[in-house]
């Protein structure tokens, strides 16, 4: 078995890391499991895309940053499409989680999200149809690294954004006031609202945090694989799954259960074939759910 | 005219099916609050194990036995309904999105076995020659349809009873009971977490016994019968009709899917063949709100139960706090 | 007589609309004073303390703090209005380390402020600079009500509110806390708590109110009241007053 598979599984944990951090902050924080997160995904690239697009047409095209397939256009589109995404979740909120989380049913707003997650999902099917679509169609030349791994500089380099972002909201949440008033919410929201936390401001930096970083989860899927609209949808299981094997509310279990299951995967599809990849998620999370519920990282719930 | 009354049987077949499923999630949800997220990996579940047993020897996959239709049926109720226990069993002791992730995995892991088992399943061409229950009166249509439509008909009317009788009973008061404390349901252990594995088991098999069914009458089955689409139907139907109401359950199905129906055909007439994959979409998007819409304006829908008290609400947690005074 | 800090007036307050657990009850708090309010159980104390802190919804009344008008306004601004309150139980952030927890709080100070004062708790309260770094949720129960009234007390409140601060707490730990109270009310600070334990929030209080079915039926100076005939019968349990009717009312918030 050749050791591909790792760093194969590293991409894909990294993907799914990213996006586990958004659930499981939104299940921690505002208290449900949100079935639209995936959809945040498959629109922040969409956006992206648009925006990459909308520059080409600006500029004219522009040379790709070498030795990497994409230019500063991909880069900038990044941040508005993190910046869209997170006006979407915010909007979401708004119309939807905010006045029925007010009615205090906590499965009500997951039904909601789901309903939100099938027009979402639809809605972009409707505007772009379901034929995948690409950043790039430059094909890259995978360097050989040693005991026979081979990688490309895009994945190099999006294993080193994904690191960096993952230190830089481990520092947000320990090292910030805001950081730490999200966990003050996630672990006694009276007692939060009494030492002065205003519980409507981190409610929505949960979700710019958790829908910006969605977005750059996307992207990457879009950049290594292809964008369809069902793209976030199918990463759905593995973020659930990545956030409960993490435990609910910690982000480094919520990434290091993505790279866990990301592994696991890769190393499936190399075992038994890439047709029951998604299956192994769901074969982590009931032994999971089986074994400790709370998860590599996580706390009973009081 | 004929033609008219053989579409309406056709319709209200489907339509009747679909509420079928719709009463096994009211049994589950409405009834005991445990959410299913993944209702279409047990109707598939159903489909898949009745196609299995009733269809005739098939040297490309395993089986199928030749069994009598109604054995089938039998079968696919068994199998559903172990399936959806043991869900239950995996996730009824933890909070309930733990339940809405699960199945919804299920539903992920149902649809994958559907492609990819070929020995089993028959891969992405489904199972056909499934046994029909009035296969020799295919000839007359309208015969055939109005026939199927008896049946359906026959089988949801004894779910209905069944159902409305099991909600009365001392059982039914129990999880009603536990449906709105979940965190009494919780700490109260083993024995209220076996009462709501028994309904959601019995859910699992009512919506494996409507996959059945369906199977049987159309004659045919495939794995994009079965995707997260149908799930959301069944919901819908149940929101509009009205959760914890079996009458709201039958009712908002057929209406539902009038609806979808309807605007299905309207879009045929109106967007060109090329477009109607796009215009489909559409019709899932306008569902999609209109689910979110009804639980923000009416969550109890049509014939919903009165409303229902908080769980995580602001009292729960000032209780929990206050009973030291 | 020195200058009011909190005039509670008529007010009534409950969870649920036409269901008021206080009902009615009115009291004064002035400069540097330790008041306490006692009553039966099920009298609405905690209910009556929560309502002034913004956390049970009032129905009828005002709350003045430093003459301003408070009563509506959110639980997370009272912090900024001068108003600090420890709730009775999990008053602490048990998963971050006690220097986060006093951290989370200092939100409404200037930033530059924030460690000095910090400092000054640590200063305040030995046993909690001694164990800054571990996890809040593994403090003994008198450290945990030291770090959860060190919280209160980091941003300068005008107002001390502690919601039976002796609860579980062992009697050693009991006159801890009373002792720990009476300091801070040395340095300057109104406080204001709701007890079971009259005798020894009497011991330490210099004025206290009894509250009976949601009203205020007593007030007189604490040592004073420590001998009152009404008080006696309310904690020796000789003729439990009402108790029926009490309780129904307690229920009320509590079902």
């Amino acid at each position: 078995m050749s050791l591909q598979f790792v760093v194969d599984g590293l991409l894909t944990g990294s993907m799914i890391g990213l996006g586990a951090i958004g659930v499981t902050l939104t299940y921690s924080i505002l208290r449900f499991s949100n079935f639209a997160h995936g959809d945040f995904m498959a629109w922040g690239t969409y956006a992206t895309l648009a925006v990459v697009s909308a520059i080409g047409a600006t500029f004219g095209k522009v040379a790709p940053i070498a030795p990497l397939s994409f230019g500063w256009p991909l880069l900038v589109a990044l941040v508005v499409g993190m910046a869209f995404t997170a006006l979407l979740a915010l909007l979401l909120d708004k119309v939807l989680f905010s006045r029925l989380r007010a009615q205090g049913q906590a499965i009500i707003v997951v039904m909601a999200s789901f309903g939100a997650s099938m027009a979402l999902r639809s809605l972009l099917e409707f505007s772009f149809t379901s034929r995948p679509t690409y950043f790039s169609r430059a094909i890259q030349i995978a360097m050989p690294v040693g005991f026979g791994i081979r990688i490309t500089p895009d994945q190099i380099a999006l294993l080193l954004l994904t690191a960096l972002l993952v230190l830089g909201v481990h520092l947000l949440m320990t090292r910030t006031q805001i950081g730490r008033s999200m966990q003050a919410l996630s672990q006694n929201a009276a007692l939060a609202r009494i030492v002065g936390i205003d519980v409507a401001g981190v409610v929505r930096v949960t979700w710019i945090l958790g829908a910006a970083l969605a977005c750059v989860a996307g992207v990457m899927i879009g950049i290594l694989v292809q964008i369809r609209p069902f793209m976030g949808f199918d990463m759905l299981l593995p973020m659930f799954a990545a956030a409960i094997l993490g435990g609910i509310g910690s982000i480094p279990g919520a990434v290091l259960g993505g790279l866990i299951i990301g592994i696991a995967e890769a190393g499936a599809v190399q075992l038994i074939g890439a047709e029951w990849r998604a299956a192994v998620s769901f074969i982590i999370l009931m032994a999971v759910l089986f074994v400790r519920p709370i998860g590599l990282f996580g706390v009973r719930e009081r | 005219m004929i033609d008219l009354i053989g579409y309406g049987a056709f319709f209200l077949t489907t339509a009747l099916i679909f509420s079928l499923v719709t009463l096994g999630l009211n049994l589950q949800w409405g009834l005991t609050g445990l959410f299913n997220v993944g209702l279409a990996g047990f109707v598939a579940i159903g489909a898949y194990t009745s196609a299995l047993l009733t269809t005739p020897d098939d040297a490309a996959r395993l089986g199928g036995f030749g069994l009598p239709i109604l054995v089938g049926w039998l079968g696919a109720m068994i199998v559903g309904g172990i399936a959806a226990a043991l869900t239950g069993m995996a996730t009824l002791r933890l909070r309930s999105d733990y339940l809405a992730i699960t199945t919804f995995g299920v539903a992920v892991v149902v649809q994958l076995v559907a492609l990819n088992a070929q020995k089993l399943t028959g891969g992405p061409f489904g199972i056909g020659f499934i046994p029909r229950p009035f296969g020799r009166l295919a000839e007359t249509p309208l015969l055939f349809n109005l026939s199927n439509l008896a049946v359906v008909c026959v089988v949801t009317l004894i779910v209905y009873l069944a159902l409305e009788h099991l909600s009365r009973s001392p059982w039914g008061r129990v999880l009603k009971a536990l449906r709105e404390d979940e965190r009494a349901a919780i700490s109260l252990g083993k024995s209220a977490r076996f009462y709501r594995v028994q309904a959601f088991a019995v859910g699992g098999a009512i919506m494996a016994l409507a996959g059945a069914l369906q199977a049987h009458f159309t004659g045919f089955i495939a794995p994009d019968n079965y995707l997260p689409i149908l799930t959301f139907q069944v919901w819908v139907m149940l929101i509009v009709g009205g959760s914890g109401s079996d009458v709201g359950a039958v009712v908002g199905s057929v209406l539902v899917w009038a609806i979808w129906a309807g605007s299905g055909t309207l879009t045929s007439i109106l967007f060109s063949p090329e477009q109607q994959a796009r215009a489909a979409s559409l019709q899932i998007v306008a569902i999609g709100v209109m689910l979110c819409v009804i639980l923000l304006v009416r969550p109890n829908g049509l014939f919903g139960e009165r409303p229902r008290r908080m769980r995580f609400g602001k009292r729960a947690k000032a209780t929990a706090s206050e009973s030291g005074s | 007589m020195s200058e009011t800090v909190l005039d509670v007036r008529d007010l009534e307050a409950g969870y649920e609309p036409g269901v008021p657990i206080v009902r009615g009850a009115s009291i004064t708090v002035r400069k540097s004073e330790i008041v306490v309010v006692l009553g039966p159980n099920g009298a609405g104390k905690s209910s009556f303390i929560k309502a002034i802190a913004g956390l049970v919804p009032i129905t009828r009344g005002t709350v003045l703090l430093d003459g301003k008008d408070i009563t509506a306004a959110p639980a997370h601004t009272m912090v900024r209005l001068g108003l600090a309150f420890v709730p009775q139980t999990e008053n602490i952030f048990p998963l971050m380390s006690v220097e986060d927890n006093l951290r989370v709080a200092c939100g409404i100070l200037e930033r530059r402020e924030a460690p000095a004062r910090i400092e000054e708790m640590y200063a305040m309260f030995p046993d909690l600079a001694r164990q800054r770094r571990a996890a809040a949720g593994n403090l003994s129960g008198g450290q945990r009500q030291m770090l959860a009234v060190a919280r209160a007390l980091i941003v300068h409140p005008k107002l001390l509110v502690l919601d039976e601060p002796s609860a579980g707490l062992s009697p050693k730990f009991v006159s801890m806390v009373f002792e720990m109270l009476a300091g801070i009310r040395k340095a300057g600070v109104t406080i204001l708590l709701v007890e079971q334990n009259a005798k020894a929030a009497l011991a330490t209080g210099d004025r206290a109110y009894v509250l009976v079915e949601g009203k205020d039926s007593h007030e007189g100076v604490a040592s004073e009241l420590w001998n009152d005939p009404v008080v006696a019968e309310l904690y020796l349990g000789q003729r439990p007053l009402s108790a029926e009717k009490t309780g129904h009312a307690e229920k009320g918030g509590a079902a």
